[in-house]
């Protein structure tokens, strides 16, 4: 009915939220149950069905393999980018594509993609949306975080569009948190940071607002950081405590809700008990947890926001923004007073929380949809792109053709000419990232620049390449002599999927899966312990003297265990991966007396 | 890609000598005005321009370039180095290459250990790093100090000096570059 009305949709890795905005202000629309958020969970069920939301987490206990949660980790990424860690920390089998793409495997003859994933969650948000507005909508805004890539951005879009939404834009979260916080506030200057920390990514932005105009500075992430993170460390803490190995797909999953439940609790508690009544067989386990030892599980991961907001802080001083004024906190992790402690230490300013954690983003969307649709005046957004876009070079370099935190639409032009005679084409790989050497680099895809025959150096082709507000990339070639503009396709094998081949792949690697995974566990650990071992004695022929003689010969004990299992014939991949841990664990006073040192 | 000319695009003077205040304040009027979110805006090239502008005028490097490029046309800078900055360079160099000896052996480190092992190398590094940085930096105040004098030069059509300067600016941006991407990995070793 209301073929211009745009709503904005938080699409997240723990929750989804849907909003408009209605006579100027933005809100949240509730579903049938009067309910705001929905668990970004899917359960493909055995019986064919497919349930969504609160309905899939009721599942995840009984159908823990077929019910997917957090995809949004997966979106947009190749395979080969993913960890062990990430492979083996779903409940899901999370497996290849056939072109380098991800699947995630529920049996021999059923699998999808994580843009299916997404796909059903943004679908049960529009049907939301529908009902409570009582029309049909089409049109949307959806947010990703600011340090999504290129192809996480395209797969997002992707994902909206194939259950018939135009996406209008796609919104960085923390911008997105930003419109809402400063909607009331038009006539202030202000220099804002927004600290983004969600289920699964971290943003910080950094934002002028001057009389309604929003202008992104700088921004830093890092897409594979968050409350997920903190669940596993805090997991397997829990696991090591009660002595259980080889934990089955719904013991782990029992237990990484056992260390949510435990992390939500005692953020407001001091001490938390645990309860994991006939956890195997008869077996009940109790443990009690207090919120200092949960903190300090916690603490490594809150510090690998620290250095990245560093960086955001120091590209806008390069750009010479003036000082921020509010530091503003979104996403459900920072309701954790441990991460509101470390931000007020390191960076001397106490966090702004007049935002909610969990709908300032979807507010955001509603707004900037309000933008886009006329129904917010006097309010602009103008935003960055996250990620330097260059094209390899001679040598394997990257050649920067667009910075990172460039403001955009921006574009770029560079000119090229063929090297022989009579080429007809030339191959130019595009890339996004931050390191000098291309191979270390986001590889976008391949372009082929086409030229006209003639001598070397005689075709002229001036190749422009255009990132739109979405932070998507466009390629342009212009023939100088027709000054005739094409776009370019953008080759990207991990992007498409072909899905008859698909299921094959599937089905033939399922088979393999278990022999990979030790085999990729145990080569991990090998090289873990190569570095160890020799880092034990150079650190403790340097500060060996101030530690006491029974926590050496732990030491010494852990490290011959490693020893043991190295040589061993049998490759016991858990093993020795265990191993590692214990003396890593053993050796943790040691590190600290070692950074002591350097300073000194 | 014909030449654009940044400084009209947004209504300032041709000149090397801007305030950065002015280009800000030029900038935000016409994206207000334009972007095509707003209510009367027009397309994303014409934004795309306005960026464009700004992020060349704004950079000094770049707004060196892109004023000789309007006065000459197709032209190459002057790559020559003079030794002062070659000796600039040797010691950066030597600098660059600790970091990054230091920052690959954190970065294979996979435990506290072996990272501990290295932090207080990577102080004495990034130490290093800033050092150089301080000196790249006052280089780079003096060329932008000249700026005055070559602006005049080139009212009577001398623009070596110009072209020579761009290039040692040039250098400098890119050993600038490399230090500052090596300083935050050194913070977290």
């Amino acid at each position: 009915m209301n073929e211009k009305l745009i709503i904005g949709i938080d699409l997240g890795t723990t929750n989804s939220l849907v909003g408009v905005v209605d006579s100027g202000f933005p809100i949240i629309l509730a579903d049938s149950d009067g309910e705001r958020l929905t668990p970004s969970v899917v359960t493909y069920r055995g019986n064919g069905l497919i349930a969504t939301g609160r309905e899939a987490v009721r599942l995840q206990q009984l159908e823990p393999e077929r019910t997917v949660s957090s995809v949004k980790r997966f979106i947009g990424r190749p395979y080969d980018h993913l960890s062990t860690e990430e492979i083996e920390s779903s409940d899901y089998t999370v497996q290849p594509g056939p072109s380098g793409g991800i699947r995630i495997a529920f049996d021999e003859d059923h699998s999808v993609s994580p843009v299916e994933v997404s796909s059903e969650i943004l679908d049960h948000l529009k049907r939301v949306a529908e009902a409570a507005l009582g029309h049909e909508v089409s049109r949307a805004v959806v947010t990703v975080p600011a340090y999504f890539s290129n192809s996480q951005r395209e797969t997002t879009k992707a994902a909206a569009e194939a259950v018939g939404l135009t996406v209008e834009r796609i919104l960085n979260e923390p911008t997105a948190a930003a419109l809402a916080y400063g909607l009331d506030k038009l006539d202030d200057e202000q220099t804002v940071a927004v600290y983004d920390l969600g289920g699964g990514t971290f943003d910080l932005s950094i934002l002028q607002m001057k009389e309604g105009l929003f202008e992104v500075i700088s921004t830093a992430g890092d897409t594979q950081l968050g409350g997920d993170d903190l669940d596993l460390a805090i997991a397997t803490a829990i696991q090591e405590r009660l002595g259980i190995d080889n934990l089955s797909t719904s013991e782990s999953s029992r237990l990484r809700a056992a260390a949510r439940e435990a992390k939500e609790a005692l953020s407001s508690a001091n001490t938390h008990t645990i309860r994991l009544p006939f956890f195997r067989d008869t077996e009940s386990f109790e443990l009690e947890l207090s919120q200092h030892e949960v903190e300090a599980l916690m603490q490594p991961v809150v510090d690998r926001t620290r250095s990245i907001c560093q960086r955001a802080f120091a590209e806008a001083e390069n750009k010479g923004a003036s000082s921020i004024t509010h530091l503003i906190l979104v996403g459900g992790s920072t309701r954790i007073p441990l991460v509101r402690r470390c931000i007020e230490e390191w960076f001397e300013i106490t966090p702004n929380l007049s935002q909610h954690p969990d709908e300032a983003v979807a507010l955001g969307a509603a707004i900037q949809a309000g933008i886009l649709c006329g129904r917010v005046r006097e309010v602009l957004l103008v935003d960055v792109t996250p990620l330097s876009l260059g094209i390899e070079t001679f040598g394997g370099l990257m050649n920067v053709i667009i910075p990172r935190n460039s403001t955009i639409p921006a574009k770029a032009g560079e000119l090229f000419t063929n090297a022989v005679a009579n080429q007809e084409s030339m191959a130019i790989r595009v890339l996004q990232g931050e390191r000098e050497m291309a191979r270390d680099n986001w590889l976008l895809g391949e372009i082929d620049v086409p030229f006209t025959p003639g001598q070397k150096g005689s075709a002229r082709v001036g190749v422009q390449f255009a990132i739109d507000q979405n932070g998507i990339l466009e390629v342009l070639s212009r023939n100088t002599a027709t000054g005739e503009d094409h776009v370019l396709e953008i080759r990207n094998s991990a992007i498409d999927v072909d899905d008859t081949s698909v299921e094959r792949m599937v089905s033939e690697s399922i088979d393999h899966a278990f022999d990979d995974m030790n085999e990729r566990i145990w080569t991990e650990a090998h090289m873990k312990s190569e570095e160890l071992l020799p880092a034990v004695d150079s650190a403790l022929e340097l500060v060996g003297d101030k530690l006491p003689d029974d926590e050496i010969d732990s030491i010494r004990e852990a490290a011959a265990r490693v020893k043991t299992l190295l040589e061993s014939d049998v490759r016991d991949a858990i093993a020795l991966k265990q191993a590692n841990h214990a003396l890593d664990e053993a050796t943790q006073t040691l590190a600290a007396l070692l950074v002591e040192a350097a300073f000194e | 890609m014909g030449m654009t000319n940044c400084f009209a695009i947004l209504g300032l003077s041709e000149s090397l000598i801007l305030d950065p205040g002015d280009i800000e304040a030029s900038w935000q009027a016409a994206t207000r005005e334009e972007h095509p979110d707003s209510s009367h805006g027009t397309d994303e090239h014409r934004a795309a321009a306005l960026n464009e502008a700004r992020a060349t005028l704004s950079v000094p490097v770049n707004r060196l370039g892109h004023w000789l490029q309007l006065k000459l046309g197709e032209f190459e800078p002057d790559r020559s180095i003079d030794p002062e900055l070659m000796d600039l360079f040797a010691s950066i160099h030597s600098a660059l290459e600790a970091a990054d000896s230091v920052i690959s052996r954190h970065q294979k480190s996979t435990t506290a250990l072996t990272k501990a092992l290295l932090t207080k190398e990577a102080v004495n590094v990034q130490l290093a790093i800033q050092e150089q940085m301080a000196g790249i930096h006052s280089f780079k105040q003096s060329i932008i100090n000249s700026f005055p004098e070559l602006e005049k030069a080139g009212e009577s059509g001398d623009f070596e000096g110009a072209k020579r300067n761009l290039g040692q600016l040039k250098f400098l941006t890119k050993w600038e570059q490399q230090c500052q991407s090596r300083l935050l990995p050194l913070l977290d070793c």
